[in-house]
């Protein structure tokens, strides 16, 4: 008796300390989904050349993602995104480790200072950090153009050839010592013990890195992953603010860049609602498939 | 919510999915209360109404009306005009069914306002009776079908700017046909200099040559539309700057950013076929220069034909759900006729006058120190008399300029030509259009 009263009131308690974020889950996250995928599902018809005979609603079923599956702008955003996940996401991650293990593994003072400043490029907001690499990359006005162009290179990182990897290059610089930090969080959390042992047997640095720290660290690195596989997908904010100094970034640039234009600048809400379920649905088979993958693997090592 | 789409990098999915979506839902709700809200204001009563806008100095205009209107007070917000941002704001203002009373819209974008049915018609208010008030081919950029959609504030009249030192100094005229420009443009490159650039990215400006050319890209009949942009006027102007390009005698930066400022100072490019506001434009960034430019009549493709052109220009327009439009008009007409208004405009850098009378006696009405003395705003009067009147605008302008950069790069790129590139912008046009539910075909 006592014990189940005690039982209720706790899950009372519990209720109240959820209803908050139920409520928020249900307003914020639930809901625009629901009402993106309505919308998708819809298209405005018009009357008269200027429209002002008027507009109506009509059901659309799913003619506004054959559109958007239809549109070589869209399709190649994404395979525009894939091509640069491919080689952005493991030249970062590789990137992190290396720093997170070396950072871990220094005795020496400073490492708090080194951590920091690797850091630090994450608070500059993305926009802030494209304006900022933007200047770096323009003829006339980067330094580094002008020291290329010195040394008998003419380099353009705004071509249409280079302009991915010079987009490459701002996402590596403001999220490595982001991933950074969570690995070395995990590192952190490893007992001191296991390395002893490991030294006791005989182990060296490289070993203890290799054998030990990894495999212990690998829940960190697929969480890493796939939060850059995600952010690949969304990229938007660096060409964005690229687009005015270079030709060379489309309207389709990048998926969401895509959906943005056709919402805010054409105004097809509906195809833009099409658009981003799309883009949330291929994030969601990355995602899961990749943890899957690794998933699988692990289990394999661990028989 | 437009930037939380943006800074959300490497958000969970779930976060991500969700500002994707609140950014539409927020802009999707109902816009119910349109047009019912309207009503005359009494005898006596303070109103308040909101303008958004963004030309600079507007605001001592808006505040001498309000010194002048206690009871009718307009309060100003600046949007941002950078990459259509302002209109992706009011467009979601409308849907979600909070506009505000007046806004500034260019020329260009009026129709798609229309589409929305987010403009006020106005010759109920008694905008039709305005009419003699402008510049003629100006008043025809707000009617449409008929009905008044705005009050014409500004334009770009255009010319050519060019810097009369080294033009003297490497025996080049200022030229008077295109023929005249491209040999011009063989002689600056050979001093190491460019003439211009091609901005693939400017598609008001390449509608401006097109439109001097005689191009009609748009116009309706009944209640359809007719397209064409790919047409003779255009092509002759995309075969022309093509040639340029291949021959390399122009650059292709885009214009007003900073490496093409960096280059005005550098007088790496040394003219620019532009609007009568690009005075302030080189003056503000390549103010070294000072006294070294001129500017001349733009070239024409049969000598002296006189023909011009346009490139920019805004009105204000009332939108629905105003609540007080004739209030809104009065103070519309105001801004854009009133002598007192329009020199604090002037002042400001807002463009060229749309009123009639806007022009003589202003401070655009005397010689400048920065154009050697020069009385320069003479060729851009002249320049605004000649526009052609008959020019319309489509109803998906902004996605036709996304085309229009797209295409056009790609074929700077991947050397296709500049009039296939038209073709193809005709194309995608035609299907926007298609897919806002208009009757389109190809002129």
């Amino acid at each position: 008796m006592a014990r189940s009263r005690l039982h209720s009131s706790r899950n009372r308690a519990a209720v109240g300390f959820l209803l908050p974020f139920c409520v928020l889950f249900l307003a914020t996250f639930i809901a625009p989904i629901c009402y993106a995928l309505y919308q998708s599902l819809f298209k405005v018809e018009r009357s008269g050349a200027l429209g002002l005979g008027g507009e109506t609603e009509v059901f659309a079923g799913l003619s506004n993602y054959t559109h958007a599956l239809e549109d070589s702008q869209f399709l190649e955003g994404f395979a525009r995104v894939l091509l640069f996940g491919v080689v952005q996401v493991p030249v970062m991650i590789l990137l992190a480790t290396v720093l997170a293990l070396l950072l871990e593994a220094a005795s020496a003072r400073g490492v708090v200072f080194f951590r920091t400043a690797f850091f630090l490029p994450y608070g500059v907001p993305g926009v802030i950090a494209s304006i900022l690499w933007g200047f770096l990359y323009v003829p006339g006005i980067s330094p580094f153009v002008e020291m290329f162009h010195s040394a008998g290179f003419d380099v353009n990182f705004l071509s249409e050839g280079n302009l991915l990897w010079a987009i490459a290059n701002i996402v590596t610089w403001e999220f490595t010592g982001y991933n950074m930090l969570i690995l070395i969080s995990q590192l952190k959390a490893v007992p001191d013990e296991l390395y002893e042992a490991a030294r006791i047997d005989g182990a060296n640095a490289w070993q203890v890195a290799i054998r030990i720290k990894l495999p212990l660290i690998r829940p960190a690195l697929v969480l890493t992953t796939v939060f850059s596989i995600i952010g690949t997908l969304q990229l938007f904010s660096e060409p964005l603010v690229l687009k005015p100094l270079t030709g060379n970034i489309d309207t389709g640039y990048t998926p969401n860049v895509h959906a943005y234009n056709e919402a805010f600048q054409s105004n097809n809400y509906n195809v833009a609602a099409a658009e981003a379920v799309l883009l949330a649905l291929v994030a969601c088979v990355l995602s899961f498939g990749f943890m899957r993958l690794v998933g699988r693997r692990g289990k394999v090592g661990d028989e | 919510m437009m930037t939380s789409v943006g800074t959300s990098r490497r958000s969970l999915l779930a976060a991500s999915a969700a500002t994707a979506a609140t950014g539409l839902a927020v802009t999707g709700c109902g816009s119910d209360d349109d047009g019912e809200s309207s009503s005359k204001r009494k005898p006596g009563e303070k109103i308040q109404m909101t303008f958004w806008a963004w030309v600079p100095g507007i605001d001592k205009a808006v505040d001498l009306w309000n010194k002048q209107n206690p009871e009718i007070q307009v309060r100003l917000e600046k949007v941002s005009p950078h990459n259509s941002a302002q209109y992706a704001k009011m467009h979601s203002a409308l849907k979600a069914g909070n506009p505000p009373d007046l806004a500034q819209v260019e020329y260009m974008n009026i129709p798609e306002f229309l589409l929305e049915k987010g403009l006020v018609e106005l010759s109920e208010y008694g905008a039709d009776k305005q009419k003699d008030k402008f510049v003629g081919w100006q008043w025809e950029q707000v009617v449409y079908d008929g009905g008044v959609y705005a009050v014409p504030q500004a334009s770009g009249p255009m010319g050519l700017f060019y810097r009369e030192d080294l033009y003297s100094k490497w025996n080049v005229e200022p030229p008077a046909t295109w023929d005249d420009f491209e040999a011009a443009a063989k002689k600056i490159r050979k001093q190491g200099a460019y003439i211009d650039t091609f901005p693939a990215s400017m598609g008001p400006w390449l509608a401006g040559l097109a439109w001097q050319a005689g191009a009609e890209w748009f116009r309706t009949e009944g209640d359809a539309w007719k397209v064409a942009i790919d047409s003779e006027p255009t092509r002759r102007v995309a075969e022309f700057w093509e040639g340029l390009v291949r021959q390399k005698l122009v650059k292709t930066l885009p214009v007003m950013q900073s490496p093409w400022y960096s280059a005005l100072q550098s007088s790496d490019v040394v003219s620019w076929v532009s609007a009568q506001w690009g005075d302030a434009l080189i003056s503000g960034n390549a103010a070294k220069t000072k006294g070294k430019w001129r500017v001349a009549p733009m070239p024409q493709w049969k000598k002296g034909a006189g023909a011009s052109a346009n490139w920019g220009g805004s009105t204000t327009a009332v939108f629905s759900g105003a609540k007080h439009p004739q209030e809104a008009m009065d103070f519309a007409v105001w801004l854009n006729t009133d002598p007192k208004s329009i020199d604090l405009l002037i002042a400001g850098g807002y463009g060229w006058p749309a009123a009639k009378k806007g022009f003589e006696g202003s401070r655009l009405d005397r010689p400048s120190d920065f154009f050697g003395g020069q009385k320069y705003n003479d060729v851009f009067a002249a320049s605004d008399k000649a526009v052609d009147t008959s020019w319309k605008w489509g109803p998906t302008t902004v996605a036709m300029i996304n085309h229009m950069t797209d295409a056009l790069t790609d074929a700077i790129n991947s050397k296709g030509s500049f009039t296939d590139a038209m073709k193809t912008v005709q194309k995608q046009v035609i299907a926007d259009m298609r897919d806002k539910g208009l009757k389109v075909e190809a002129a």
